[in-house]
């Protein structure tokens, strides 16, 4: 973009890129700094001693994989009837679909809460599973839909030609060319749901059914703010995730770019 | 029977629009009843989405406090009207308002910038691009504590005004009106960079050297080609990003909840902060259902507006 044949100008550009950069990455030091303060990794044992860690990972990743599970297989059943399926009023059933597109948690809260005190459902992981799941569905139809109907339909023809029936085709022909557009929408649900607040903080109060994203508000309420317990959560719950991008970064850049422009 | 008619009819009506089957408008080789295929979402959309809008207008006309042993006064428009009148509320989509411009051009401008330096020629761009892409995928529950501490009146910010000269900067930043919302802001804006990054990267990767070779021919000057040339060819991601920025605004709760709790006074209340406050701490059912309705109303302009620029396109 940048002209950069002159060493002035090659300079000038690291410089400024490196002015943008460096303020993102303060707020992660002064998260590992603090976590660090005082009792230096006391303060992880202190985190770690409370015994809920290994419980409010197995949370998320039973809320995070569920949800995953749904959205996956829905978004996929769906997108292959929209696309390539005859469908009675099917521009109306997908317009159904798009209104939840931008649906804010917060329009559920009262009905959820309600509903879930009334079948005794509060303080279940499902309380929390089902509702992430449906708010990630719409969009996932969105994305696959247009994903299926770019595969030629001379595919499906072939497929058709040579006796095999509708599932066979979605098993054997369709699925297995959907592999860029289901990474991008595991990695959306998965950010998602792994990074849901407010859903479980509503629904789920019994700290054995607690999540990660309620770690850190753990030790405000435990120990009337402890600053430095905070924030060693905080880089608890934060290095997994940072661990998973880093490993799949073409993955997360993918799919949450995709998230962004459909 | 009856709405399967109305909705074929319907759909039929729509389907010169539609953007379905580009490909094989003249071919058509849907076969098979689809309806099955489609049930597992649409009953999971229907069964929570729509049952909790359902539930929620129906909630939104009443007094109550929640609990499902306790009565409940049938009021009307009771709710809304108050609403109209709660300064509260036009406070919170004020806030929501400058919260989505401030945001946007602040995230635009730095994201905008840091893709066009990321393609050209910077030492170490990897890392760099790593670097502003981490907070996206890093929960808002999660960093509000670290920005509770920075921001603190003792914290790591005004350790490091104070250690450039600027002292007479350091303030309790969570404590002042103005400053508790440029904390939301910044948190905000920190987190969600990288995706404007990545969107402008991306976008930018799609256009041909051969445009800007020339521009540079012709004597153009960096910043000249960035803004007549890059620029307007990235209109659709900045547009994109926009919608997708007010929708945003309008969803914004944990930020604001965890570090500023909305407060101070009100001074950093969004609409979900404001729902969650009235429901669970005044357990004012009836009223948090009815600024939820407004609140889905505002959403749903909001993404009616992020279909038009498909439309555009497609339509060209």
């Amino acid at each position: 973009m940048f002209d950069t044949r002159s060493l002035l100008s090659r300079i000038g550009i690291q410089l400024l890129a490196t002015l943008i950069a460096v303020p993102y990455l303060l707020p992660l030091l002064a998260m590992v700094h603090g976590s660090f303060a005082g009792a230096g990794i006391g303060n992880y044992a202190k985190v770690f001693a409370t015994g809920v860690v290994p419980t409010y990972f197995a949370n998320s990743l039973l809320i995070s994989a569920s949800s995953i599970a749904l959205v996956y297989v829905s978004a996929m059943l769906g997108a292959f009837g929209f696309a390539k399926l005859r469908i009675r009023g099917k521009e109306v059933w997908f317009w159904v679909l798009l209104v939840a597109l931008t649906m804010p948690e917060a329009v559920l809260l009262t009905p959820l809460f309600v509903t879930a005190s009334t079948f005794d459902l509060y303080n279940e992981l499902i309380a929390v599973i089902l509702p992430l799941a449906a708010l990630q569905v719409p969009f996932a139809i969105l994305l696959a839909r247009s994903f299926f109907e770019g595969v030629p339909s001379e595919l499906i023809e072939a497929g058709r030609i040579d006796g095999a029936n509708v599932v066979q085709i979605f098993w054997f022909l369709m699925l297995p060319l959907t592999r860029p557009i289901a990474g991008a929408i595991v990695v959306l649900t998965l950010i998602n749901s792994w990074n849901a607040y407010l859903l479980p903080m509503l629904m789920l109060n019994d700290p054995s059914k607690q999540v990660v994203t309620l770690l850190p508000s753990f030790f405000t309420s435990q120990y009337t703010n402890d600053q430095t317990g905070v924030l060693a959560a905080a880089v608890i719950t934060a290095v997994p995730v940072i661990a998973a991008y880093l490993l799949l970064q073409r993955t997360f850049e993918r799919g949450l770019a995709a998230g962004a422009l459909k | 029977m009856s709405t399967d008619a109305t909705a074929s009819t319907a759909g039929r009506r729509q389907r010169p629009r539609s953007t379905q089957n580009q490909g094989t408008r003249h071919r058509r080789v849907a076969f098979g009843a689809g309806l099955p295929w489609i049930i597992p979402a649409v009953v999971l959309v229907v069964g929570m989405i729509y049952f909790s809008i359902a539930d929620t207008i129906h909630v939104s006309t009443l007094d109550w406090n929640g609990f499902i042993l306790s009565p409940s006064r049938f009021v009307g428009w009771d709710n809304y009207s108050r609403m109209f009148q709660d300064p509260v509320f036009w406070l919170a989509i004020w806030h929501t308002g400058v919260f989505f411009v401030t945001t946007f051009v602040v995230q635009t401008l730095i994201g905008f910038t840091f893709a066009a330096l990321m393609h050209s020629k910077v030492v170490l761009a990897p890392l760099y691009k790593v670097i502003i892409f981490i907070p996206t995928v890093l929960a808002p529950a999660t960093m509000a504590p670290v920005f509770r501490h920075i921001f603190d009146a003792k914290g790591d910010f005004n350790a490091i005004l104070s250690a450039v000269g600027l002292d007479w900067l350091a303030q309790p930043w969570l404590a002042g009106d103005v400053t508790a919302m440029l904390v939301v802001m910044v948190a905000t804006v920190w987190q969600w960079t990288g995706l404007t990054f990545i969107l402008y990267y991306a976008a930018m990767s799609q256009i041909e050297t051969e445009i800007l070779e020339a521009a540079r021919i012709d004597g153009s000057s960096n910043f000249r080609t960035l803004l007549a040339i890059v620029w307007p060819l990235c209109r659709p991601t900045t547009v994109a990003l926009a919608t997708l920025g007010i929708i945003g605004a309008l969803k914004t709760f944990d930020v604001p909840y965890l570090v500023t709790k909305a407060g101070p006074n009100h001074a950093t209340e969004f609409l979900g902060t404001y729902i969650y406050q009235t429901m669970v701490q005044q357990k004012h059912f009836g009223y948090a259902a009815a600024i939820s309705i407004a609140l889905l109303i505002l959403a749903i302009v909001g993404g009616v507006v992020m279909r038009r620029p498909r439309r555009e396109k497609e339509g060209s």
